[in-house]
């Protein structure tokens, strides 16, 4: 957390930082590699290992503003994540074993409510399963907590295909009257304590704070668009006809493959290969359209966020994680799979272990935007 | 009156070269009672309207698909055999969206739709944190039901997407999920705009009323479930209340049920109770205020 002190000398640093920060597609490309590593495995180690090196991470790597907390929010998620599981293994059991801890007053559902056996003995097997179980959810929530904390939601939104400006922008007028809103309540109710009205029925507070709130918002939107128009807002024009029809049958086939592609993989008759090439292709299809119609609009970018070797380096570190497990579960899979029947401490699978700590690459290839030195 | 939000020129993903200004042209064919309304989707190519439809509707099956794979996934398929389930469905959601988005604004969004989009979208993100402490998003649900309702289908699903998409970037809370939450979202908005119309008179606006009450229980039951769904084989992979790869419809069903029935059926309920409630309490102001607004849209 920063301390008061630094806040003094902060914006200059930052906004020199700010030219040379990382992508933030890099950063959820590396967070989202993270946790695909987490998700291969069960071992308590290489979990613990993957939270602490996206700890290690964020505290070198991100910024002070108001997202750069989202870590220690979702560590916390992570933390009841791992304390519901164990809850529903001790009420609705789960993994048995010989090693009793202690025994709860059970009870067994009748037949029509599924026939569950609620309660029961509560074994030391049957706990580590789902603490393994409960460590590796925390594991993928601490990674996306990662991203959430490194990545600037608003450069992120400049990633938003370019075929989708008007929603973008949509967003990012959201985002910057929603800090007005809040002003503009502020304001209201000044102006009604001024006129000695401080009825705190829901009623009257609906009709003196929420309407008149609601009003000024909508009425800012008409301005707004307003603004927008009278400085050309609008590209409908300069895209051909034949472009346009290509671009919407590219969009609807592709959507077409995907549902059926979808069908497919849930069916059993489809065998497995077609069925994931369906899904590849049609998702190539669709991505194609939008590339396409982004390719049509004619726009341009200020200052554009460039993709640069740093970016594609996190991004590989990230894939070393991935890398590593895959190795491990070829090599040595029962480490990555422990088991808690007998009770054993589980190995440390090398491979993997050392994938996940190339993941740490970041910490030294991204300059913290804070300006300080790492 | 403060300043206008004028979005600044390093905030969008590309400032747009003017082309043709023509979006402050008023159309003449629009509807009064509902303004700009009726649908986004109308600029200046109506002929893109079913491919609109078409994808909308395709986007559902997937939708559905994507949310209740748990259970329909046959003994034998694909799907079953792998963990990737969860994972390829929240990749391949965003774009599935994109693709609808793309064919919704087809033909450009006009000015008034982005402007009165982007600050609903606002007063969305806004509200959202009020309901985060217990029961998910059902501080939510009235304004987009609301909104949907007065301002069309078309309008409704962008607005769903927009509008978590937004209070998400706000928060934090981007993550696997989103992509569920803005897609059920967009589809409880989307069917607030198609439930049938009603006369403008005092009967009429009760029975609107009640309508969308009954929709917002209905909906936001459903959307509980739907998002469960999504999550649950995540969320627990042993015991009893776990899903079972390949386990078949019937014993992944009653799983299912007592899995909502042990986490989250106070949630969806007390979510119903809460949508029900602001919309009967708050439907006829925010409706009366979103009308206006929708009218004076028409640029006189």
């Amino acid at each position: 957390m920063p301390t008061p002190a630094d806040t003094t000398i902060r914006p200059r640093t930052a906004l020199k930082a700010a030219r040379h920060t990382t992508h933030p597609v890099a950063w959820w490309g590396w967070a989202l590699l993270l946790a695909t590593a987490a998700g291969r495995t069960a071992n308590p180690w290489l979990l613990l290992l993957i939270v602490a090196v996206a700890g290690l991470v964020v505290t070198w790597c991100r910024g002070s503003e108001p997202w750069s907390g989202a870590y220690r929010v979702f560590l916390v998620i992570g933390l009841s994540a791992i304390a519901v599981r164990m809850a529903f293994y001790i009420v609705f059991g789960g993994s048995d074993g010989p090693t009793v801890l202690f025994s709860l007053p059970s009870a067994t559902l009748p037949e029509w409510a599924a026939g569950f056996r609620l309660g029961g003995d509560v074994t030391a097997e049957g706990a580590l399963a789902a603490a393994y179980d409960g460590l590796r959810l925390a594991t993928l929530l601490v990674c996306v907590g990662a991203a959430n904390a490194l990545a600037s939601p608003r450069r992120l939104l400049r990633s938003v295909p370019a075929a989708l400006y008007e929603v973008s922008v949509a967003v990012v007028v959201a985002l910057s009257v929603a800090p007005q809103l809040v002003e503009s309540v502020g304001r209201v109710r000044r102006a009604r304590a001024l006129r000695g009205n401080t009825s705190r029925t829901p009623a009257n507070l609906m009709r003196t704070v929420v309407s008149p709130v609601l009003h000024d918002a909508l009425d800012r939107s008409l301005a707004l668009a307003a603004a927008m128009a009278s400085r050309g807002y609008g590209r409908s024009a300069g895209i051909p006809v034949p472009a346009r029809r290509a671009t919407s049958a590219a969009l609807l086939i592709g959507l077409i493959g995907l549902c059926a592609g979808a069908y497919a993989l849930l069916s059993a008759a489809t065998p497995a290969p077609l069925a994931w090439t369906t899904v590849a292709c049609s998702a190539a299809v669709s991505a194609f359209g939008i590339a396409f119609a982004s390719k049509r609009v004619p726009h341009t970018r200020y200052r554009p966020d460039r993709f640069g070797w740093r970016d594609w380096a996190i991004v590989a570190s990230g894939a070393a994680a991935v890398v590593g497990t895959v190795l491990s579960g070829i090599l040595e899979p029962a480490a990555l799979w422990p088991a808690t029947n007998p009770l054993a401490v589980p190995d440390l699978p090398m491979w993997a272990a050392g994938g996940i700590l190339l993941a740490t690459a970041p910490a030294l290839l991204a300059p913290s935007s804070r300006g300080g030195t790492p | 009156m403060t300043t206008e939000p004028e979005p600044r020129p390093s905030d969008p993903p590309g400032t747009s070269e003017a082309t043709e200004p023509d979006a402050s042209s008023p159309s003449a064919t629009r509807d009064e009672a509902t303004g700009p309304a009726q649908s986004p989707v109308a600029a200046p190519r109506p002929a893109v309207r079913w491919k609109a439809a078409v994808a909308l509707t395709l986007a559902a099956g997937f939708g559905l698909v994507a949310m209740s794979w748990p259970l329909l996934a046959a003994p034998g398929g694909a799907l079953t055999e792998t963990s990737s389930g969860p994972w390829l469905f929240a990749l391949l959601l965003p774009l599935v969206t994109a693709v609808v988005l793309l064919q919704l604004t087809d033909g450009g969004l006009d000015a008034r739709a982005v402007a009165m989009l982007g600050v609903l979208s606002a007063v969305v993100a806004a509200v959202r944190p009020f309901g985060a402490g217990a029961a998910g998003v059902e501080t939510v649900f009235f304004l987009l039901i609301l909104a949907g309702r007065v301002f069309g289908p078309g309008f409704g699903f962008i607005l769903g997407c927009t509008g978590l998409f937004a209070s998400a970037l706000l928060t934090g809370g981007v993550g696997p999920w989103l992509p569920y939450q803005m897609f059920a979202a967009a589809f409880v908005a989307l069917g607030a705009g198609l439930l049938p119309r009603t006369p403008e008179t005092g009967t009429g606006r009760t029975t609107e009323l009640a309508i969308l009450a009954v929709y917002a229980a209905f909906s936001s039951l459903l959307y509980g479930l739907l998002l469960n769904l999504s999550f649950w084989p995540f969320a627990i992979t042993h015991g009893n209340l776990a899903y079972v790869p390949g386990g078949g419809f019937g014993e992944n069903l009653s799983r299912l049920l007592a899995y909502s029935l042990a986490t989250s059926l106070g949630w969806d309920i007390g979510r119903a109770i809460t949508t029900v409630a602001l919309v009967l309490l708050t439907g006829p102001l925010l409706m009366r205020v979103m009308r206006r607004a929708a009218r004076r849209a028409n640029w006189v």
